[in-house]
């Protein structure tokens, strides 16, 4: 379909000024169509010919590329060759470094030519390219802060493939489900979308509906759609009375659209109103809206036929079925309305604006308040929207929930926030939710890692989470958060109760063990539990009443005895609970908590005792403080995602630094370069990393990532903090180890010195000595704090920036600064920006 | 130097050439040559690896094996397993594989897509990296279905949760991030692939509304994709080219009348009825897959006899009983048999559908032989070698045909152990079934991060 939007901006498109970032090309009456006879103006080929033709002309010809020849080219020759200029000249691969260099004007002249000349033949391909979240930072930093830009932000009208959240909750809409009947699973529905691995933001507005989704769709909407049916044929019968097809499957929805039930009950064909009334509560239930006259007159058609072949209830049916395989169930539909403003932009309608401001927030569609600013006509100021987005920002309650329901398994759930979607935006940012696809060879870890597998997210799982904390923690304070996040040293680790329950469990532990510890427990624990038996019933934290008591009471002691008798404080949950797998603070270098078969054989006969270890004195209170660590950038999470399987990867966490933080870019690997990181047993990591990378023919990329990588070579691939590196080569081996416990090397002491460039604040660039020295100086940066303001208002609109967008930036930022590094203030400046309220009807590179 | 570390970069650019190698190669299958059938056929629950060993292996034979030291046996000088009995006729097509490790993949009780894809599926989306390989294959022999798969779902928990008389998701892939569809019961499977010849009147019906729903919501997405330009136009055209090929397929399986009249399943109502035992839906699913086969419909099946948590009723001797694997997986016995007794029964169970197929095959006629000279039929654990399996081992029964371009038939083969100089893993074993018939991939699979020798590449002594 359609809409009126569309139709009416198309129909009104004026001509519009390009920026010279922007992705599109606005519709113009001026452009010219066809291919028209060639012509290179004469100020672009003489920079061509000083510049360029030397080494790309006729005797010469490097790269197989000849610009002395534009004019005899056919047209598509022509073009594929401007292709490779622009992007030459875009990404200012050329002339070389070591070349004389065109002028800016010079360039900028050819570069104008060269994009007009590709746009005029709809055949620019760099425009496509911008589109995607790889080159967002192709944008001109500078340019976008500078304040000079001037042009009206907007966003292009379209059309923004559902995440994977929304699509779950909008199968809850489809059900019309409320509070605590909406389901965190549905038996019969497999959700068909992905987001990408890759750190940064991955909910595009590009992504397309392909034939993997359809054909999960087909099975979905046969499954929703005979529950629907189900829920009209046994309206206002006794569930506990219905016989259902699969025992395993007895849920349906509690109510059932009147509409449905009319035409499922009756013995003879439906009126048609009733197909109408059926037609519109299939759209309202799938779609928000009404079908419009001509969907009604499709539908019609459809639903006489289906009803007159297959009886009411099939034909309904099939009809709902319909419904729910329209592509646009699964579109988030952005396209204005209204009469455009004199820059060709329309606001969003009300009933967009709402989806809009609710899907930036959450995952759930507009809650009531918002659906009725809309109907009535409230959502059409920037104030409106304010209004709406800072009530939602205050809501602790419509959005809470899990926030990343993936994670939660049969041992561990993920963390519950009041904006999970806000948590989202600095997990895809920081992109340590990737440690959960790096596999490891668990018996480097000493069998302490846990790679994810079946009902578990393993080790990274738990490190994920912990992460997750992290940044609710300063979410909710909403005080200086970047730099917060990016320094500091208090952590969670472990921590599966609040401060408060984990003291009282420790308090009563103690008090119990103080009380028992000189009985004669070991060898007549029966009579000692005989003995206190009101004393442990009158400890609910001590749980040794049910099932094997002698054998719960003994694993206790012996669990107390070797950490409270030591004079530390246990971790709060038993490590001989069932399904115990807390075992990963080695890699925050705290000491090891028991494991859960540590005190398994406790009550046999042939029990010799517990080997001595020293386990950890768990910090009851959090977050608290851990030595060598600072901000998510020494986090284990964030160090296991940007590592390899065997090794760290000091250019993926360079590469990371550089684009994420400095809005850098960094070329991708040329086709013809098999990197590879040479063996050799006499030296680091890093060794090799510099051998293979300081040719002169590398450096020109490498030198944007490695400085800014090394540092980090302080932690190892799992996250450990280190000084010496293991040198994991056969030749290097001192120990070789059974079962799970690693092989010991020989090691080497790391270097950890590096470089930062490109603040653009010169007391910030220069040598650094260690990773937290770099940290240190980028969460003092301007630009990384406007760096990461850029990655916000992709994750809010879905789409990289263009130079229009300038102002709504610049505002952003702005906004952070000026509340005191909040990061609510730069939500609702985005929210409200003309970059998130108008749209445009553009016409776009084919 | 070939290790694990160099494996990791190859593979991961062998799986992105995977895609582009099977898109060229697509559709080369000649009109002169029939095409290769290839029949993938998994149980859960582990097949132990000492269960296999031909019990006439002499003393020597004996202790190289107990040492899995590397050795190949003629089975034309042993005889086979009781178990085996029902294939007993078909020897000289068989091959025991032993030796393959699979720990790169999910193991223990439940491994969903894992032992087709050669990854840890773990039941999210996500976790699907690549298509199967019983997909790949059916990239290199197209058909007018396509790859089409079958299952007797768990109902005692397991992959995959759905209903068991349904369509959910199987234990294939047709792509990264994209779960297949198996058919859980003969009904279900005879109403959805044979609707467009039904002779029953609801199914006729059935049919026709969905065809006319299907046409419906296309032509809506045709017009609106029609409209539409740029990236917003392939937004909607994508999706709506899907629905038509969907509708193309059913269009030619619909062209394909005659001759589906004359293969539809000859079954007994009782193989249509919702509670039937688990044999009798292993017996109705394997006639229904014969059927797909022989008349043309597709080249490429697969078919989960069993998982874990599929509770067993109908076993030959235990009729009563509801065998719960789990069970017998943890050594409990069942009525007056010890748990390896009823491993054996189910083992020979599953034998007795494998000998339906090939003699079935075997009577078709096909140019100058028979329909099985051109069929390849895999039968093996979704997890390995026990029932709390590591992957370190990973049995194969191999029944081929004739015009097998792997050199493996009438052997007992014993592979090099798990990270000895010359090991190889499920990855090895499909990348040489893939090369095989053409997909010249350098290698399927993830790696094994833990294997620290050379393990890229087709087992080359295989390739005939």
């Amino acid at each position: 379909m359609t809409t009126h939007a569309e139709r009416t901006l198309l129909s009104n498109i004026r001509s519009a000024a390009t920026t010279m970032c922007c992705v599109f090309v606005i519709a113009s009456a001026g452009f010219a169509q066809g291919d028209a006879a060639f012509i290179l103006p004469a100020d672009v080929q003489s920079v061509i010919t000083s510049r360029c033709v030397d080494c790309h002309g006729t005797d010469t010809a490097e790269a197989d590329v000849r610009l002395d020849i534009l004019g005899t080219l056919n047209l598509d020759a022509r073009l594929e060759l401007l292709n490779k200029v622009q992007d030459q000249l875009f990404f200012r691969t050329m002339p070389p470094a070591d070349e004389t260099q065109p002028t800016t004007e010079e360039r900028t002249r050819v570069a104008k030519w060269v994009r007009d000349e590709l746009r005029r033949h709809n055949a620019s391909n760099l425009d496509k390219k911008l589109r995607y979240p790889d080159f967002g930072n192709y944008v001109d930093h500078e340019m976008l802060f500078s304040g000079e830009i001037k042009d009206k932000p907007f966003t292009p009208a379209r059309r923004w493939l559902v995440s994977p959240q929304i699509f779950h909750e909008r199968v809850s809409d489809v059900f019309g489900l409320t509070d605590r009947a909406r389901q965190q699973t549905f038996y019969g529905v497999t959700n068909p979308f992905v987001l990408p691995d890759h750190s940064g933001v991955r909910d595009y507005d590009i992504a397309t509906l392909d034939g993997g989704h359809l054909l999960v769709m087909l099975n979905n909407a046969q499954w929703i759609s005979q529950k629907q049916v189900f829920g009209a044929v046994h309206s206002g019968k006794d569930r506990r009375k219905l016989e259902f097809s699969n025992a395993q499957d007895r849920w349906y929805p509690p109510t059932a659209s009147p509409a449905f039930v009319a035409i499922v009950a009756k013995g003879f064909a439906p009126t048609e109103q009733e197909l109408i009334d059926a037609i519109q509560a299939q759209f309202d239930c799938v779609l928000k809206r009404k079908a419009s006259d001509a969907e009604l007159t499709r539908y019609l058609t459809l639903l006489r036929s289906t009803i007159e072949l297959g009886g009411n209830t099939e034909g309904l049916r099939q009809m709902l079925v319909s419904v729910l395989l329209e592509s646009e169930f699964l579109y988030r539909q952005e396209f204005g309305d209204g009469e455009p403003d004199k820059y060709g932009r329309s606001k969003l309608a009300s009933t967009e604006a709402a989806q809009a401001i609710a899907y930036a927030l959450g995952d759930r569609g507009p809650d009531e308040k918002l659906q009725r600013a809309a109907a009535e006509g409230r959502l059409n100021k920037k104030e409106d929207f304010e209004r709406e987005v800072r009530r939602l920002l205050a809501d602790n309650a419509w959005f809470n929930g899990p926030v990343d329901p993936t994670l939660s398994g049969k041992n561990m759930q993920s963390h519950v926030a009041t904006h999970p979607k806000l948590v989202r935006f600095f997990r895809e940012f920081f992109g340590y939710t990737g440690a959960l696809k790096v596999f490891k060879d668990e018996k480097r870890s000493d069998g302490y890692y846990q790679n994810p597998s079946r009902g578990t997210a393993g080790t990274p799982g738990f490190l994920v989470k912990e992460a997750d904390r992290v940044v609710d923690r300063y979410l909710q304070s909403d005080k200086d958060v970047f730099r917060n996040l990016l320094t500091t040293d208090e952590f969670f680790v472990y921590h599966d109760k609040d401060n408060e329950t984990g003291r009282k469990i420790i308090a009563e532990w103690t008090e119990a063990y103080e009380k028992l510890k000189d009985t004669d427990w070991k060898a007549n624990p029966e009579k000692v539990i005989e003995e206190n038996l009101e004393f442990i019933k009158s400890n609910p934290s001590v749980r040794i009443l049910g099932g094997n008591q002698k054998r719960e009471f003994l694993r206790y002691m012996y669990f107390w005895g070797e950490t409270i008798g030591k004079g530390r404080t246990p971790f709060t949950t038993v490590s001989f609970a069932h399904g115990y797998t807390y075992n990963h603070s080695p890699f925050y270098n705290l000491p090891p908590t028991p494991h859960i078969f540590r005190y398994g054989a406790v009550e046999q006969k042939n029990f010799k005792g517990l080997d001595d270890v020293e386990f950890w004195d768990y910090p009851v209170d959090q977050p608290f403080r851990i030595a060598n660590r600072k901000g998510l950038l020494s986090h284990p999470a964030w160090l296991i995602a940007h590592s390899g399987n065997f090794q760290t990867d000091p250019i993926r966490r360079g590469r990371w630094i550089r684009e994420k933080l400095l809005a850098g870019r960094v070329p991708d690997v040329p086709i013809t370069v098999d990197a590879q990181v040479p063996d050799d047993p006499h030296r680091t990591f890093r060794e090799r990393v510099e051998m293979v990378t300081g040719k002169s023919e590398c450096w020109k990329c490498h030198q944007h990532m490695n400085p800014l990588g090394l540092p980090f070579e302080s932690f190892d691939d799992f996250g450990h903090f280190r000084i010496e590196e293991s040198l994991e080569h056969p030749d290097n081996v001192i120990k070789t180890n059974q079962g799970n416990v690693a092989d010991i090397y020989k090691t080497k002491p790391v270097a950890v010195t590096g470089h930062l460039d490109g603040t653009g604040d010169a007391s910030l660039d220069g040598q650094v000595s260690d990773a937290f020295d770099l940290i240190d100086r980028l969460s003092r940066s301007t630009r990384v704090r406007q760096s990461i303001i850029r990655h916000a208002f992709r994750f809010f609109m879905g789409r990289n920036e263009m130079l229009s967008d300038s102002k709504t930036l610049i505002d952003a930022d702005k906004a952070y600064v000026t509340n005191g590094g909040s990061f609510k203030a730069v939500v609702v400046s985005l929210l409200t920006s003309d970059s998130f309220m108008y749209r445009k009807v553009v016409r776009e590179v084919n | 130097m070939n290790n694990r570390r160099e494996f990791l970069t190859q593979s991961i650019a062998g799986a992105a050439a995977l895609g582009l190698s099977s898109r060229c190669l697509f559709g080369e299958v000649t009109k002169d040559k029939p095409p290769t059938r290839f029949i993938f056929i998994h149980k859960g629950n582990g097949i132990l690896p000492q269960s296999v060993v031909p019990p006439t292996f002499t003393r020597e034979q004996r202790e190289v094996e107990q040492r899995k030291d590397p050795f190949v046996a003629d089975l034309d000088e042993h005889d086979l397993l009781e178990w085996m009995n029902p294939i007993a006729e078909h020897k000289k097509d068989l091959t025991i594989l032993q030796g393959l490790s699979g720990k790169m993949c999910t193991t223990g009780h439940h491994t969903w897509c894992s032992s087709l894809g050669v990854f840890k599926a773990n039941e999210r989306l996500s976790s699907i990296k690549w298509a199967t390989v019983d997909f790949e294959l059916a990239k290199l022999f197209p058909s007018p279905f396509g790859h089409i798969e079958f299952a007797c779902f768990p109902s005692g928990g397991g992959n995959s949760r759905g209903n068991i008389n349904g369509i959910e998701k199987g234990f294939s892939a047709r792509g990264p991030q994209q779960p297949n569809y198996a058919f859980g019961s003969p009904k279900v499977a005879m109403q959805e692939l044979f609707k467009s010849v039904s002779a029953e009147q609801t199914a006729q019906t059935q049919y026709e509304l969905e065809r006319r729903m299907l046409e419906f919501v296309a032509t809506g997405e045709l017009n609106l994709a029609g409209h539409l330009q740029g990236s917003e136009r392939v937004k909607v055209a994508n999706y709506a080219d899907a629905l038509q090929e969907i509708r193309a397929r059913n269009g030619r399986v619909e062209a394909m009348g005659d001759v589906l009249r004359k293969h539809l399943p000859q079954l007994d109502a009782k193989y249509f009825a919702e509670n039937l035992s688990t044999v009798d839906r292993q017996k109705g699913l394997t006639e229904v897959l014969l059927s797909t086969l022989i008349s043309g419909m597709t080249n490429v099946v697969t078919f989960t006899v069993d998982e874990l948590g599929t509770l067993y009723s109908g076993l030959p001797g235990i009729e009563g009983e509801n065998v719960n694997q789990h069970d017998v997986g943890h050594g409990k016995s069942v009525g007056r048999f010890e748990a390896i007794e009823v491993r054996e029964k189910i083992l020979h169970q599953h034998m007795m559908l494998v000998d339906t197929i090939v003699t079935r095959l075997k009577s078709v006629p096909e140019r100058d032989g028979t329909m099985f000279d051109n069929t390849m039929l895999f039968y093996f654990p979704d997890n390995g070698e026990t029932h709390h399996s590591n992957g370190s081992e990973w049995p194969f029964l191999v029944l081929a045909g004739s015009n097998s371009s792997l050199d493996i038939s009438r052997r007992y083969i014993r592979l090099p152990a798990y990270g000895k100089e010359g090991h190889k893993t499920l990855g090895n074993w499909y990348t040489t079934i893939l090369n095989a018939y053409g997909n010249p991939i350098n290698h399927y699979g993830s790696p094994d991060v833990g294997l620290k020798i050379d393990q890229t590449g087709p087992i080359q002594s295989f390739i005939g």
